[in-house]
């Protein structure tokens, strides 16, 4: 009981101290779980698209390259004992007249698309209304919230390539559920009309995607697909869909790399800065070290005195410093805060407790100077050094 | 008279380990700082020669970018009807430049080859281009119009692969036309310089295009840019036309805001880095309550004591303040400098090289002495309120 008084009186001797380390020690921990939710939200856009089983057929030589509607039915007729679902889909990227912000529309097969996406359309009756209406359109719930929309609305977006036209567009669903916020998908053949109204050549896919039944028909068509068309006009490059979404990110900041960099160096940042706090600390009290150990108190003690101490000070700093952005983006305006990519920036608990365990860690490695000073301290030497 | 600074200089070293200590902290502040005004200066250096106000791009209605723009003979026949255009002097033809952009991937030099980035391949008319686009100087000759030849620029020649004199790039639809590099050119450091620029009609053959894909047009000197816009976004043509600068400002949009962001996370370390340094300084001042009651007997005003307390903090960050840079020189130097980021929607690549300037280095220098005397103000207010008579007494 006394030991706890004295650990606890020891924490708020200098309380000035113990207010500035918390925060050269609590900010640092902020923007570790900042820079972490993000790495961590890419990490799971990506993982989630390693699960889906789905392929992306490009043009070889680049993404822009459109390919031939036609490969559909010869991807599918390639072997039937393996069946495949193959959407395709033209990209027209487009933008709401007078906003500066470029939308990802994405203008699908519409018969096959709830396959190949199943986890789009889940509600019984957007999947009606996106079979029965022509100018269907599923927009990411992110998006959806920019803009204020809601499933029921008519819309209108110009897209950015041909038919370069405003096209009015019915809102059927909002994805609730999908870990994609931003990307929007209408129908193809209504977009193939308005090419067609407008002149332009028909006929024409930015890329397909396709669901396989098991992860060996996945390997099977990752190499057939692109043998198949080898030797045409066209030919193909078939990735899994992780590492299709992963040449994105890469272009994007290189983000996931930077902001791993940016969070390690906080990480010493604190650990320094705890560290200068204990050596300081140990410095002040060496007499009375020097004195518990004259009374017959072990090393025990004094180890643990010091290291309860900045594990006490580092801890609830990082636990502070963690929570701060989990409540901010969880329950303050900040929560719309977008980041470009995942869109929303999705705190987890579980990112805040590992930036607590790290904290914890900070405590332990910024003690461990002065408890090994204070493990060798010998009580003669020290009552002499004092003036 | 002022306390001495070698006072405050041998004061500094007293203590090794709390020095030291404080010392990194600073300098991992500084050295991120100096990395991200680098990037900054970097980015903005791009956008700054961008800004030729009398440069106007223009793209089909509804694109974002030239690299999604479509812009038919027909459609860009109509732009000769615009007044205010400059024209040749020799030729007396409005300065207007067909061009058609599109990309090749290209293995990145930095990481040896592992990944590719899209470079923009921008299919010229040698004779309009140039007079256009007056930033633009060769090193070397420039392609001919009857063979298959690129020049490069800088930029893209620094940092992808496959771009030395000589090299042969494989560019046209099916990737299947080699074309030579015969020269280089530069941009005055602006975007340009992310490019390969080829012979108009033999790329548009090589991608067998009809269409180009946006013009550039040179207003002339004594006319102003936005009445030459409106005259290219009214009812009678109808495309879309932005001035240099307006166009790379909207590409570069999600770049900037990586940058916001980015500075933010730097200020909210400062503020750790100001509370280490004022950490130190409470210690420094409470460990040496004696020593400033002796100096405040022998005559030194409490001002004296301020200033010298907050100029030991200086001294200090500026410590911290040189080695972060050093450590950021040698961050760019080891690991690298180059970056390249994507447009907002063009799907093409830019191209950067970080440099800690010697202004970078003077700013994030300011930066800390900011750091450093916030750090102290506290501290050494405290040591200029030391009571003499009582600090000697209890002593």
């Amino acid at each position: 009981m006394l030991i706890l008084s004295y650990l606890h009186r020891n924490i708020w001797r200098n309380p000035l101290r113990v207010l500035m380390t918390g925060l050269a020690v609590g900010l640092p921990i902020t923007i570790f779980v900042l820079s972490v939710a993000v790495v961590d939200g890419i990490n799971r856009f990506l993982d989630n698209s390693a699960r889906q089983l789905r392929l992306a057929i490009t043009h070889k030589s680049s993404i822009v390259y459109p390919l031939p509607a036609g490969y559909r039915g010869k991807i599918e007729a390639l072997d039937h004992s393996r069946p495949i679902t193959v959407c395709a889909m033209r990209w027209i990227g487009g933008k709401v007249e007078d906003k500066p912000q470029p939308l990802s529309t994405l203008a699908a097969d519409p018969d096959t698309f709830p396959a190949t996406f199943p986890e789009y359309l889940t509600d019984p009756a957007e999947r009606a209304a996106w079979e029965r209406d022509r100018q269907a359109i599923v927009v990411g719930r992110g998006t959806a919230a920019q803009f204020g929309w809601r499933v029921g609305d008519r819309i209108t977006i110009r897209a950015s390539v041909p038919p370069y036209s405003a096209i009015p567009f019915h809102v059927v669903s909002t994805a609730q559920d999908v870990v994609d916020p931003v990307t929007l998908f209408c129908r193809g053949d209504y977009l193939e009309e308005e090419i067609k109204r407008q002149g332009y050549p028909e006929g024409l896919v930015s890329f397909f995607f396709a669901k396989c039944r098991s992860s060996d028909d996945l390997e099977f068509y990752r190499t057939a697909i692109d043998a198949h068309f080898a030797n045409t006009p066209d030919p193909t490059l078939t990735q899994d869909e992780k590492a299709f979404m992963s040449q994105f990110i890469a272009q994007q900041f290189d983000l996931p790399r930077n902001l791993t960099i940016l969070s390690a160096l906080t990480v010493v940042v604190a650990i320094i800065a705890a560290a200068n706090t204990m050596s300081m600390n140990f410095r002040d009290r060496l007499a009375e070290y020097a004195a518990l150990k004259a009374l017959g108190f072990g090393r025990a003690l004094v180890f643990a005195l010091i290291q309860f101490e900045s594990l006490a000070i580092c801890v609830s700093a990082g636990a502070l410093g963690a929570l701060g952005p989990w409540y901010a983006f969880t329950y303050t305006p900040l929560r719309r805060f977008t980041v470009p990519l995942i869109q929303s920036l999705d705190v987890r608990l579980a990112v805040c407790a590992q930036a607590v365990g790290i904290a914890a860690a900070v405590g332990l490695i910024a003690a461990a100077w002065p408890v090994w000073l204070a493990a060798r301290l010998r009580p003669v030497v020290a009552f002499r050094a004092l003036e | 008279m002022a306390l001495p600074l070698v006072y405050h200089w041998r004061n500094v070293f007293v203590r090794p380990t709390t020095t030291t200590l404080t010392i990194l902290v600073v300098a991992a502040v500084v050295g991120l700082l100096g990395w991200i005004l680098g990037f900054a200066a970097a980015l903005r250096g791009s956008l700054a020669v961008a800004s030729d106000t009398h440069k106007i791009i223009v793209i089909r209605r509804g694109s974002t970018s030239e690299g999604t723009s479509a812009l038919p003979p027909a459609e860009f026949n109509k732009l000769s009807q615009v007044t205010g255009v400059a024209r040749d002097p020799q030729t007396g033809r409005p300065l207007v430049s067909p061009e058609m952009t599109v990309q090749v991937a290209l293995p990145r030099k930095r990481d040896a080859g592992r990944t590719t980035a899209n470079v923009a391949v921008r299919g010229v008319d040698p004779e309009r281009a140039f007079a256009v686009h007056r930033n633009v100087r060769l090193q070397g000759p420039v392609f001919a119009t009857g063979a298959q030849e690129i020049i490069v620029g800088v930029k893209a020649a620094e940092q992808f692969a496959g771009l030395r004199l000589g090299d042969v790039v494989n560019l046209g639809f099916g990737n299947d036309r080699g074309y030579r590099v015969v020269g280089y050119f530069t941009a005055d450091g602006g975007p340009l310089e992310s490019e390969i620029w080829g012979y108009l009609p033999s790329l548009m053959n090589a991608y067998s295009r009809n269409a180009y894909s946006s013009a550039a047009l040179r207003v002339a000197p004594d006319e102003d840019p936005q009445k030459v816009i409106e005259q290219i976004e009214g009812p009678a043509i109808q495309l879309t036309a932005k001035t240099e600068a307006a166009y790379w400002h909207e590409q570069l949009r999600l770049v900037r805001g990586y940058l916001v962001i980015v500075t933010g996370l730097v200020l909210i370390m400062s503020v750790a880095a100001v509370c280490s340094i004022a950490n130190t300084m409470f210690s420094a001042v409470a460990g040496r309550t004696r020593e400033i009651a002796m100096l405040r007997t022998i005559g030194f005003g409490r001002g004296r004591i301020l200033v010298g307390f907050v100029l030991e903090a200086v001294l200090l960050a500026l410590l911290g303040g040189g080695l972060g840079c050093g450590l950021c020189l040698a961050w760019l130097q080891f690991v690298g400098r180059t970056k390249d980021m994507l447009g907002a929607s063009s799907f093409t690549t830019l191209a950067f090289e970080i440099r800690l300037t010697p202004m970078i280095a003077a700013v994030a220098l300011a930066a800390v002495v900011l750091v450093g005397a916030l750090g102290a103000l506290v501290p050494a207010w405290r040591a200029a309120r030391v009571q003499a008579v009582s600090a000697l007494r209890e002593g």
